[in-house]
């Protein structure tokens, strides 16, 4: 579960967010969609307590972040970060550490999860994604795709509440495979999140339950998918529409 | 008219035929130093004895200046015609050089700290377990070494002296001239005993040199008849009845003192040299490693005034010679009451120098780890001290290893400079050695095997550590920045 209230970010007088406000129960697929350069990212980072912000409050599950608790380094916001785990555009896997040691790493040492125990855990999920066989491989010895799955189970290791995936479709097309999909699906109807920024509005439509749209450091219009691709309210949602080949 | 003066004195300078003589001028004083009153000339009873030399042989004298230690070997790359600079004749030097009659005769001296109760002779510091100060191959190390005193060999009376003043040493033994000039004024030490131990001051020349040996003979026995030689060295208070023998047509007999390299003993003096040099590489390698993190620190992070202070500190020690900085510490500290060991001081010196390197190497390597490894570590839960020791010191560690084993070799060899602060490692004892013996290439090419003797195993080690780094993956998956 998500509750945005009045989140508004600014750097050196351009404003990021704008007065953002969203509300999603758990066992949701959220996907942001929108022109480049208007949040969605800056959203995401705020969303994982990675970007402090100047007003408003954001609650995943039982946690919630004011403004004024977002820039300190207080418990408030440790806690608060290990609600949501995402994965970035360009992955960022641990290069010194071999795909068992990435996604193991923040169990062991963050959680105090004994390392056989994470080991085993971090298994079951590679064999989910065909993938169990490069356990003991470096991350630049895997393809793309391989890389990307690497990097959501690091994230989902750690059990959160909330999954945030950057721009997953922008290198690769794994997201499309349905293993990955499956994962993610079956992830969310464990009542869990799951709110992934996209350009690719084609594969947001087939994916997500919930779609947003943003524009303007702001969230213009978010609906069912297939009601905001069916009937935009608003005439920069269906410009957008229009220009992404969609509606 | 001042014009055609100079002409014409150029002119009868360039017609008189030249003698050039070599002499080390550094801390070369009452011998031939740098004129107090007029740097930019020289002086001393060895420069004034010159000159009356080349007078009474109708030449004209030149000053070379030249390093004591090396001296012979740049009579022989004929920098100069002769040796000038209290020259003893020694058994060694007999292979190389020919020897001209004495023009003075020495004694020697032993000074100790006027508060030091101990030392009555010289024998008290054999019998103490006392090291003796004194200069690196004179007649008075010499005498140390044959006699089995522990010793500490100077380039100079000035350090010697000096140490003994502030208690790094005990005891110094050296040339009575020397002893006059730089210790007999000092209020806090005092001449033990009377001096000792006659030795002779000669002329030294190039073997092939026959003829101008004879004129140089013939040169100093009239200076010696005619008085000059006694005026030279009334003047500089050195004069004794003893020199009167030297006027008589034979002259003294000359006792040649001398070693003789026994190899298989050189070679232990090699090997503890080798482990001083191996204990100050370490010692100042460890002090680099570790201070160079709070300059790194507190160059990027520490806030306007703090990132100030360890620029200038870098900058400095980067852009001085580590030679400067150890003679500063070693000498220029003890001004303001600080008085460290030589070897304290370069472990230290080189250690502080280091450090200015390191944190430069550790500056690049953070930086060379992208600001998301942070952000994920972030997300993943972990705090900043667990992400640092987890995520990015083992890729900074990485990034910054070839470089550090680089400067770890670097340091081996500059431990080298620590010679001049009379520190006695691999170097020095090369140049004792070599000077003893004049086999700078045979010495020179052991000592080399012992600086790789050290070195290579430890390129050879970091290189193995880093391929087993590198084949833990090579490089950042993706440093491109997310939108």
């Amino acid at each position: 579960m998500i509750t945005i209230k009045g989140l508004t970010k600014t750097i050196e007088s351009t404003t990021l967010l704008n007065n953002v406000n969203l509300d999603l129960s758990p066992g949701r697929i959220l996907g942001v969609i929108g022109p480049s350069g208007n949040g969605k990212t800056t959203l995401l980072m705020c969303l994982c307590g990675l970007l402090p912000f100047e007003k408003g409050s954001i609650t995943v599950g039982d946690r919630t972040l004011r403004a004024e608790e977002s820039e300190s380094r207080s418990e408030t916001l440790w806690m608060f970060r290990k609600k949501s785990g995402i994965v970035f555009q360009h992955l960022h896997l641990f290069p010194h550490l071999t795909v068992l040691g990435n996604i193991t790493e923040a169990p062991v040492q963050v959680n105090g999860t004994p390392k056989a125990e994470a080991e085993r855990e971090a298994r079951a999920l590679l064999e989910k994604l065909g993938i169990d066989q490069h356990r003991n491989k470096f991350p630049e010895e895997l393809s793309g795709g391989e890389q990307q799955r690497v990097a959501i189970l690091r994230a989902l290791a750690m059990n959160p509440e909330v999954l945030l995936l950057d721009e997953p479709t922008s290198a690769l097309d794994p997201m499309r495979s349905d293993d990955v999909r499956n994962l993610l699906k079956e992830f969310a109807a464990t009542g869990h999140t799951v709110v992934i920024v996209s350009h690719s509005v084609r594969f947001l439509s087939g994916f997500a339950d919930q779609l947003a749209f943003m524009g303007r450091s702001e969230i213009i219009e978010m609906n069912d998918t297939k009601e905001l691709l069916e009937n935009p309210r608003d005439e920069r949602t269906r410009e957008f529409l229009r220009r992404s080949g969609l509606n | 008219m001042i014009c055609s003066l100079l002409v014409i004195n150029s002119l009868s300078a360039v017609a008189q035929p030249v003698l050039r003589w070599g002499g080390d001028p550094s801390g070369g004083a009452p011998y031939v130093f740098a004129d107090p009153a007029n740097p930019q000339s020289y002086t001393g009873f060895d420069y004034e004895f010159a000159e009356a030399l080349a007078r009474q042989m109708g030449m004209q004298a030149r000053f070379v200046p030249t390093d004591w230690e090396s001296i012979v070997a740049s009579l022989h790359r004929k920098e100069f015609e002769v040796i000038i600079d209290g020259f003893e004749p020694t058994e060694d030097r007999a292979r190389e050089v020919l020897f001209s009659k004495p023009y003075y005769l020495f004694r020697l001296q032993l000074t100790a700290r006027k508060s030091d109760s101990r030392i009555k002779s010289l024998e008290d510091c054999k019998k103490l377990g006392i090291p003796v100060g004194t200069l690196v191959n004179c007649a008075a190390s010499r005498l140390l070494e044959s006699e089995g005193y522990k010793s500490v060999g100077y380039q100079d009376p000035v350090g010697a002296y000096q140490d003994l003043e502030l208690g790094r040493v005990d005891a110094v033994l050296m040339d009575v001239a020397g002893e006059m000039f730089y210790a007999r004024q000092n209020p806090k030490l005092k001449p033990v005993g009377e001096p000792f131990h006659t030795g002779a001051y000669v002329v030294g020349i190039r073997k092939a040199d026959k003829q101008l040996l004879a004129r140089v003979n013939v040169a100093i026995d009239s200076l010696a008849n005619n008085g000059t030689t006694e005026k030279i060295f009334k003047k500089w208070q050195l004069w004794n009845d003893e020199q009167l023998t030297l006027r008589t047509s034979k002259p003294a007999e000359i006792k040649v003192t001398g070693t003789k390299l026994n190899w298989s003993e050189g070679l232990i003096k090699l090997s503890k040299a080798a482990l001083v040099t191996i204990l100050i590489a370490f010692g100042a390698m460890a002090i680099a490693v570790v201070f160079g993190i709070p300059l790194a620190l507190g160059q990027s992070n520490g806030g306007k005034i703090i990132s100030a202070l360890c620029t200038v500190y870098i900058e400095f020690f980067r852009g001085t010679p580590v030679l400067v900085q150890l003679l500063f510490l070693y000498f220029g500290l003890p001004v303001i009451g600080i008085t460290l060991p030589g070897w304290l001081t370069a472990v230290i010196g080189l250690g502080l120098n280091y450090a200015a390197y390191e944190s430069q190497i550790y500056r690049t390597a953070f930086q060379s780890v992208p600001a998301r490894q942070w952000h994920v570590a972030y997300s993943l839960g972990m705090r900043p001290v667990q992400a640092f020791r987890r995520i990015i010191f083992p890729q900074a560690f990485r990034v910054a290893l070839p470089p550090m084993t680089n400067d770890f070799v670097a340091l081996f060899k500059d431990t080298s400079t620590a010679f001049a602060i009379a520190v006695w490692e691999l170097a020095t004892a090369y140049r004792e050695l070599a000077n003893a013996t004049q086999s700078y290439l045979g010495i020179g090419l052991v000592v080399c095997c012992y600086y790789l003797a050290m070195s290579l195993p430890l390129a050879h080690y970091a290189h193995r550590l880093e391929r087993k780094l590198q084949r833990k993956s090579t490089g950042i998956i993706s440093s491109g920045a997310d939108k």
